[in-house]
């Protein structure tokens, strides 16, 4: 088998979800494929094309979160190759995402979680019921560029306001990138409370994300 | 039926599991697994399928869905778990009639069924973000609604400069004010008796609801209170706290439930059985007597999507079939108040769940994320239409629709925005302007033209 048969292999592992698969192709490829190669030459295209699919509404989350697992199963066994070897996959950026304070809805927040995952985004995922200090805390701790605030109520998206304050009360609004979305937020509130961007869908918060992330970096 | 006590058993004894391992190793594999088991398939060409056998599939397999998956609780990181008879059983038992309000305006809200030939219960209101200062004016304007049976009654995020969070004092004291608001703008339209059933859209927590529920503000058992799941399939404390409260009341008890298109429930499919299954969710664990659902698509965040209303055709059906208790669906369109493509898309909507044997309520304009974004006028269309299509089936409606796609769907991406309440009403006298009037006449005339009666 040749080394593309391998990376194609891998590849339709992940699209189709098949954590078992990816793994063992992965494991059975590491003697003789470099582990930088297998990311960049199967995982990745197989995770861009389950992005692309997943946003023309061709697949949808449930199917999108097993090729995660599948590319997740797969990065197990190639992470210590690469520590050894002294590799690093290249992220776009970091991302610290959460549900806002009392706002305990999440599946909107997820698919954003893992489209910008397989954006090649670094996601720390705070979960929900987030306080604005929680998602500071966190966004100093790991150096993040973006804040990301999901809020689905009309009742919860004040407490996107609530990060927005904080972070001017701490001196540090200009670090962060701020994204909102969720159910109720829109464009007139995002501006209203200062946010950097907003994205109706999952696929326009990445699309939003990339954008001004290249912007700030001057691209 | 299993009593609510043992639902809080179940909800402190079940099964531990965590809220991941819920959705990925026991919802997702379920949901699939039930729509390939009993081969339930989406034609994009059927928006409003008139079949019954798949209606009843649908039913079957979120029989199946439930009584393997239940419900999560998300404090107790437990599972509420019922056998497939208690289920049944629940079924069975589940009241076939909702009494709503008092005195003249008390009125009974009946389970239907596809191509049913009676009128269905017309609903109408919005618990969507209203400014303060318009509350009173738009309940009264619903209330004026003679054919209207029961009403929705406003959310406010803002009390003077005060602004409403969840949780928050200011929350409770938003759900006190629109409970005053609700019962005041119904006496101002003559009709004090009329049953308010969206408590406590203000109010996104439990302490705050049971607080604005207090009779001292207006409430009344006989209103009737909707209570949220999490998508999906998911309760928390705060939903269990209403209930444990409102069943000592004996106040009529709803459910909610909008479980997304492309969620966790997967596609079309998938969907259809999980929005059937929340109605055993409710009944069994919210101990509702009503129930409203209103799926929505990830994506475009509305629900006039062909896709969409597969979902709510389908689903319903399959409830109106197999349970028929009271059942009513809410739209999200995605244009925007006052614009033709709003009336089109609610029209579609409409058609789709009054011929599939479910009461109906105003499709929400601007998917409803707009303040002041919803108008007297779309409760006025909602109930003109209910009348004047008594005896619609799923056949006639399934032609029409797509008829009306055809005009609206390329809309849908790009939808126009409108004008919200204090742009095309005379506030003062709650009377659309010229503009609006006519689009509104011109909107109906071409409707008339497809085949869709007005009363």
């Amino acid at each position: 088998m040749t080394e593309d048969d391998i990376l194609k292999g891998i590849e339709e592992a992940i699209v189709r979800g098949d954590k078992e698969r990816s793994a063992r192709l992965v494991e059975e490829s590491l003697g003789g494929v470099d582990p930088l190669s297998i990311i960049q030459g199967g995982m990745m295209p197989a995770m861009e094309k389950v992005g692309d699919r997943f946003s023309c509404g061709e697949i949808y989350l449930p199917e999108m979160l097993m090729a995660t697992e599948a590319w997740n199963e797969a990065m197990k066994l190639l992470k210590p190759k690469m520590l050894e070897a002294g590799e690093s996959i290249g992220k776009i950026g970091t991302v610290v995402i959460g549900a806002v304070q009392t706002d305990v809805h999440e599946i909107g927040k997820n698919i954003v979680a893992t489209l910008l995952s397989t954006a090649g985004f670094e996601v720390h995922d705070l979960g929900i019921d987030i306080s604005a200090s929680k998602f500071i805390g966190k966004a100093e701790e790991v150096d993040a560029d973006i804040i990301a605030a999901s809020a689905i109520m009309t009742t919860t998206m004040t407490y996107q306001r609530d990060i927005l304050e904080h972070l001017v009360a701490g001196g540090l609004r200009d670090k962060y990138i701020v994204l909102v979305g969720g159910g109720v937020v829109n464009q007139k509130w995002a501006d209203e409370i200062g946010a950097d961007g907003y994205g109706e869908t999952a696929v326009e918060g990445v699309r939003v994300a990339k954008e001004l992330l290249s912007r700030r970096r001057g691209g | 039926m299993v009593s609510f006590p043992e639902i809080l058993e179940r909800a402190t004894r079940g099964p531990i599991m965590s809220p991941k391992d819920f959705d990925m190793k026991v919802f997702i594999p379920k949901v699939r697994e039930v729509v390939e088991n009993y081969k339930i398939r989406y034609d994009p060409g059927t928006p409003c399928p008139a079949d019954d056998d798949l209606a009843d599939r649908i039913y079957q397999a979120a029989l199946d869905l439930y009584a393997d998956v239940g419900t999560y609780v998300i404090d107790t990181e437990r599972v509420i778990q019922f056998s497939r008879e208690e289920i049944e059983d629940a079924v069975y038992e589940a009241p076939r009639e909702a009494y709503f309000g008092e005195g003249p305006e008390r009125c009974v809200f009946k389970g239907r069924k596809p191509d049913d030939s009676e009128i269905p219960h017309c609903h109408v209101g919005s618990g969507t973000d209203t400014t303060e200062d318009v509350a009173l004016k738009m309940v009264e304007a619903y209330g004026r609604i003679s054919k209207a049976k029961t009403v929705s009654i406003p959310s406010v995020t803002s009390l003077g400069s005060l602004k409403s969070s969840a949780g928050s004092p200011v929350e409770a004291l938003a759900g006190i004010s629109m409970m005053r608001t609700g019962r005041e703008g119904l006496r101002r339209a003559g009709r004090p008796g009329m049953g308010i059933i969206n408590h406590m859209s203000s109010c996104a927590q439990g302490v705050s609801t049971i607080a604005a529920s207090n009779p001292q503000f207006g409430a009344r058992p006989s209103d009737g209170w909707l209570i949220a799941p999490h998508a999906e399939l998911k309760i928390d404390h705060s939903s269990l706290n209403q209930v444990a409260y409102l069943t000592s009341w004996g106040a009529n008890l709803g459910q909610e439930a909008g479980p997304i298109m492309g969620g966790y429930a997967g596609g079309p499919e998938g969907t259809a059985v999980v929005t059937t299954a929340y109605c055993f969710h409710g009944i069994l664990v919210a101990r509702a007597i009503y129930h409203l659902t209103y799926p929505v698509h990830m994506n475009y965040v509305c629900s006039t999507t062909p896709d969409m209303l597969y979902v709510v055709s389908t689903s319903s059906q399959a409830v109106s079939r197999n349970v028929g208790v009271p059942y009513y669906a809410l739209g999200y369109a995605a244009a925007g108040s006052a614009t033709k493509q709003y009336f089109y898309e609610a029209a579609a909507y409409l058609l789709a769940i009054q011929s599939s044997g479910i009461g109906i309520e105003d499709v929400h304009p601007n998917k409803a994320v707009v303040t002041n974004g919803a108008l007297p006028i779309d409760s006025e269309f909602t109930c003109s239409f209910g009348h004047g299509m008594v005896g619609i089936t799923r056949k006639e409606a399934n032609q029409i629709i797509k008829r009306l796609m055809e005009t609206y769907l390329s809309g849908i991406k790009n939808p126009p925005r409108g004008r919200i309440l204090n742009e095309c009403y005379d506030i003062l006298t709650m009377r659309p302007d010229d503009e609006l009037r006519r689009t509104y006449d011109e909107a109906i005339r071409e409707l008339r033209g497809l085949g869709i009666r007005f009363k």
